[in-house]
Formats: structure tokens, sequence, C-alpha cells
């Protein structure tokens, strides 16, 4: 590749594309974090639950900011089985990784799902979060699903 | 609105990974210059130019100014529009008002995409570049090994979740994906402009390729091609004079909803696979142009997909059968070029992939199929009217065209 393509310097300021998301909704959510709770946003009008919340409700187009607790358990709703990892080498071990909607939320998030074979995992499947020993606030603190 | 008849189309002699004989405004001029020969008409025919391609994907920002020569667009009103994977498509919908408007009596709709000088993966990065950041700020680990969120497997990770869910909710099985991909490559080998051309393909040969992210496999998933594509509107009047041979546009719809990829910071609530967007647009372009029974009324359709489920999966969204049934249409050869719902005879998008032309060859192979001018790719049954399917933006914006093989009344 390198005979073919040439290296030219250069920056992009990105520290500007975070500022207005980490206000509210991934805040509450990562500070919730640390004590081991799963904090959402509620619209008032039309009672659904975002995780992490957003400044508007999807449906009703108005401004949302009502915290609410979402459970540390729910149920897959689709999933896939990754055998390559983002640069395209093969994993040792394939690595389940389902879309939960947990229980009390109406948004779907991501994660890694452990303790189960892939050829037993299947869509309506309960799960919980596996916490991390260590809670400080981040995404990894959800550190993986693990089977109900 | 008046109108709008397709009344050319150009392509480049090839679609193939590379094309290192020519540069980007070379290889667009070749699809120019055949448009211009299949129609006879001039560059002093056409009043305005529609361009359209991937942003980012060969690092070249404003590719309809650099090649003004090539597109022949000195002195012309000329726009360029890039909506993702739809890109084809929403540059042929800025063509289509321009000429129902009546702000123009003739258009040229110039796509191209040129893979081979950039990089897709960083182009589609982009897109999600702002999302990433916070993701990153937040703690994601973007290997995907561990944490919330976790993503792996760069475009296919999203898909995998779509085709995932599309194969709970409808009953059909990996073999069925397997089966579609084996059968638009054995179509594409009919079709001179495809890239993947397998005229041996069987499910149980793509059954072989590794699995890249369950149920997507790497042989159910589109190449990276360099390739060109233009098509040339005109107003019913201008139509009469200047061809023989008219594909109607009968309506056009497009529809948009939430992002339904790793959109984490801002919380998906919507079904990669659900996909009401390909609902809600069809349902609109049917009322357009008078269409009740898609089922009976659209003779051959043209799927957007970059991903082999999603030619069964976009035939139950637009209606042309319902939900949990197009594997079993697959099963009886309905989809075949000799079925009685034939499907990509062209190959798909997951035969031939130069993004910016992928939407808008949807559309010209339609109005192939209903002009009687596919070759050796064209279906057995007549096509009176056809459907053009166009996917993209953040996995969730849908594009539709409907053609005909007379122009639309009142
Ligand atoms: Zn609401």
């Amino acid at each position: 590749m390198m005979e073919e393509t040439r290296e030219v310097q250069g920056t992009w300021d990105l520290s500007t594309l975070k500022f207005r998301i980490e206000g509210v909704g991934l805040r509450r959510m990562l500070d919730g974090m640390k004590e081991g709770k799963l904090i959402g946003t509620k619209c008032h009008k039309c009672g659904t639950v975002y995780l992490p919340g957003p400044f508007n409700c999807r449906k009703c187009h108005i401004a949302i900011n009502e915290p609410a607790e979402v459970s540390d358990h729910g149920e897959i709703m689709t999933f896939t089985i990754g055998y390559a990892d983002v640069r395209g080498n093969p994993l040792e071990e394939p690595r389940v990784a389902p879309v939960v909607k947990l229980d009390g939320c109406d948004s779907w998030i991501m994660g890694v799902l452990q303790g189960v074979k892939p050829e037993d995992v299947h869509v309506g499947m309960r799960v919980k979060v596996q916490w991390a020993e260590n809670l400080t606030g981040s995404l990894q603190d959800m550190a993986y699903y693990v089977p109900e | 609105m008046r109108n709008v008849g397709i009344i050319g189309i150009g392509y480049t002699p090839v679609f193939v990974s590379k094309r290192k004989d020519v540069n980007i405004p070379e290889m667009i001029s070749e699809a120019v210059d055949a448009a211009f020969v299949n129609t006879g008409l001039t560059p002093a025919d056409i009043d305005a130019i529609v361009f359209g391609n991937m942003h980012t994907f060969e690092g070249v920002n404003l590719p309809h100014l650099w090649a003004a020569e090539h597109i022949r667009s000195l002195g012309k009103p000329v726009m360029r529009i890039a909506t993702g994977g739809t890109t084809g498509m929403a540059a042929f919908h800025a063509g289509y008002y321009n000429v129902a408007s009546g702000l123009a009596d003739v258009v040229m709709v110039v796509t191209y995409e040129k893979h081979s000088e950039g990089d897709a993966q960083v182009g589609l990065m982009g897109i999600i570049t702002p999302e990433l950041m916070t993701m990153l700020s937040a703690g994601i680990d973007v290997t995907g090994g561990s944490g919330m969120g976790a993503i792996g497997g760069g475009s296919a990770g999203g898909i995998s979740f779509q085709a995932s869910s599309y194969l709970y909710h409808s009953g059909a099985g990996i073999e069925h994906i397997d089966a579609q991909a084996a059968l638009e490559r054995r179509n594409a080998a009919k079709n001179p402009y495809a890239h993947l051309k397998d005229p041996e393909a069987t499910a149980e040969k793509i059954a072989q390729t590794p699995l890249v992210s369950w149920p997507i496999r790497f042989g159910h998933i589109c190449p990276t091609t360099d390739g060109a594509t233009v098509c040339i509107l005109a107003s019913e009047e201008r139509a009469a004079k200047l061809a023989d041979k008219t594909a109607w546009v009968l309506s056009v719809a497009n529809c948009a909803s939430d992002a339904t990829t790793a959109n984490l910071i801002e919380s998906q609530i919507t079904d990669p696979a659900e996909h009401r967007p390909a609902v809600i647009a069809s349902r609109q372009a049917y009322e357009r142009a008078g269409i009740v029974d898609p089922k009976k009324e659209i003779d051959y359709v043209e799927i957007y997909n970059g991903f082999a489920h999603q030619t069964l999966m976009y035939l139950e969204k637009i209606g042309m059968c319902e939900v949990g049934e197009a594997h079993k249409l697959q099963e009886a050869g309905e989809l075949e070029m000799s079925g009685r719902c034939p499907v990509n005879a062209s190959g798909g998008v997951v035969s031939t992939n130069a993004i910016g032309t992928s939407a808008l060859n949807r559309v010209t192979e339609c109005a192939l199929q209903v002009m009687g001018q596919a070759g050796e790719h064209q279906v057995e049954k007549d096509v009176h009217k056809a459907l053009a399917h166009g996917w993209g933006g953040m996995m969730q914006y849908v594009t539709i065209t409907i053609l005909g093989d007379k122009p639309k009344k009142g």
C-alpha cells in the first residue's frame, strides 16, 4: 500500500463535538453508574424512558429532563456473534454482542454477553448487567451482560 | 406537476475494483459520453446537471466542480447531492423535481464512486465522528471487547443486528441469505455492468465463506467498486421529440427515521429491522402513482441490498409480500428472472457497489426492464411497472421511485 499512498499532516479539533451531549443525559447516566445505578431520562408527556437521556423526546419533540431509574435486568432484542475485531483480525473466541432492552427503559443498548455458548443465545433471552469491581463513572462500569 | 421520463442511460464500460487507467473526471466522462452516444443528444440539449457521490470517500470534496468540463456543466445550473447510500436516487429525485416543476426540460444526473482512490471505512467513520468522540470520552471500548455500548466489526456490526432481528421476526434462516446472495451473483453474470459475477454461484458455495459477524458472512457483503452512471430525464414534450423509448416516472418518495446504528449518546429506540421509512415511503409512492395492490401491479423490483438479507427484508417492507413470506417466494423460485416476483436481475448492490451510483442504478435498471432493453438479464415477464428502492444514511433513510411504460394520466 505504501507505494500507492502518501501521508499529509493535518489536524481536526474534535473537542467541541461532545459538549452538548455530555451536558445532561450521558452525564446523569455516568454519575449514577458510580453507585451501580442506571439513571435515564423520562418524557413527562408520553412517558418514554431513554438511557442515556437525550435533550428531546424522539416521539413528542419536546425538551425533557426528568430522571428515571432503569433496571439492570433486561431482554435481548437482537444480537450478533463477532468472529473478527474491528481491524478484521480473527478473534480467539467468538464474541456475543446483544442489543438489550432493560426493564423500565424504552431505548436499547449494546454490550457484550458472557457465560453462555454462542449457539444458545436467542432473541427474548433474559440477561442482567455484570458490574465492574471498581465503579468509576465510565461505560466500562457495566462490564458485560450475563444470563439472568 | 409535469410528467417526466427517462430518455437515456450511460454506464462506464466496466464496474470493477480498480480503474487505474483513468482518474476521477476521466472515468465520469466515460459514462457521460456513453449517455450522449446512446441518446444522440449533445451537451447543448442539457438544461441542468445534478451530481451525486459519497462525501469524503475519495478525499475529494468538490468533485462536481473539479469535473465541470467532463460533465459538460460550464455555464449551466449544477448541484451536488450526497445522502449516503441513497445518493444516486436522491440525485435522480432532484433531477425529477427540476423537470416536473418546469424549471428545466432536460436534466442530466451524473453519479460516480471510485473506491480504489479512497477508503470506504474512513468515509463511514466520518459519519459517526461526533458520536464516537463522545463515546470515547465516556469510556467506550471501540475494539468491542468489553463495556456497555461496545461496538465491533465496522459497518457489518450494525447490519448484523438488523439481519439477526430480521431472521427472528420473519422465520427465515441464514441459508436463505446464502441463497439470495447466490441468486444475485448468478444474475450479475448476465449483466455486463456488474462487478462480482458467478454463473455457478450456489447457496452451498456462499455458505463456505467465513462468518464476519453472525448471521452475515463474507459472501453476503457487497464489493467496493469503481464506476459511474448517468441518467437523462426529460419532460413529456421533449421526450416525444428526443427519444424512441421512454421509461416514465410515476412517482417518487423518501423518508427518514432516527439513526438506528450505534446511536449510544441519544438512545436507540428503533429495531434496525423494523425500518418504518421503507414502509412509509413505499406507501406514499404507491398512492402518488395510483397503485392499489403492488403485489399485482408492480412487475419488477430493484432493491438496494448492500447485504444479501436486505433483498428479502425490503420486499416485505415495501409490501411486495407479507412479513415472513419473502424467503418462501425465494424457495418457490419466484424471485428468479423467470419468477412471478423477479428482483435484482442486475445482480443488485451485493454484486456491484460504486456507492454514489448504486441507488441510481436501481432506477436505471428498472428503466431498462420497463423499456425491454436489459439484454441478457431482461426478465421473462412483461414489465409495465417497476419499483426502485434506495437505502442509506445512518441506516435509516429510504428512497423509492416507481417507473412505468406509459406516462401518468392527469
Ligand atoms: Zn414523549
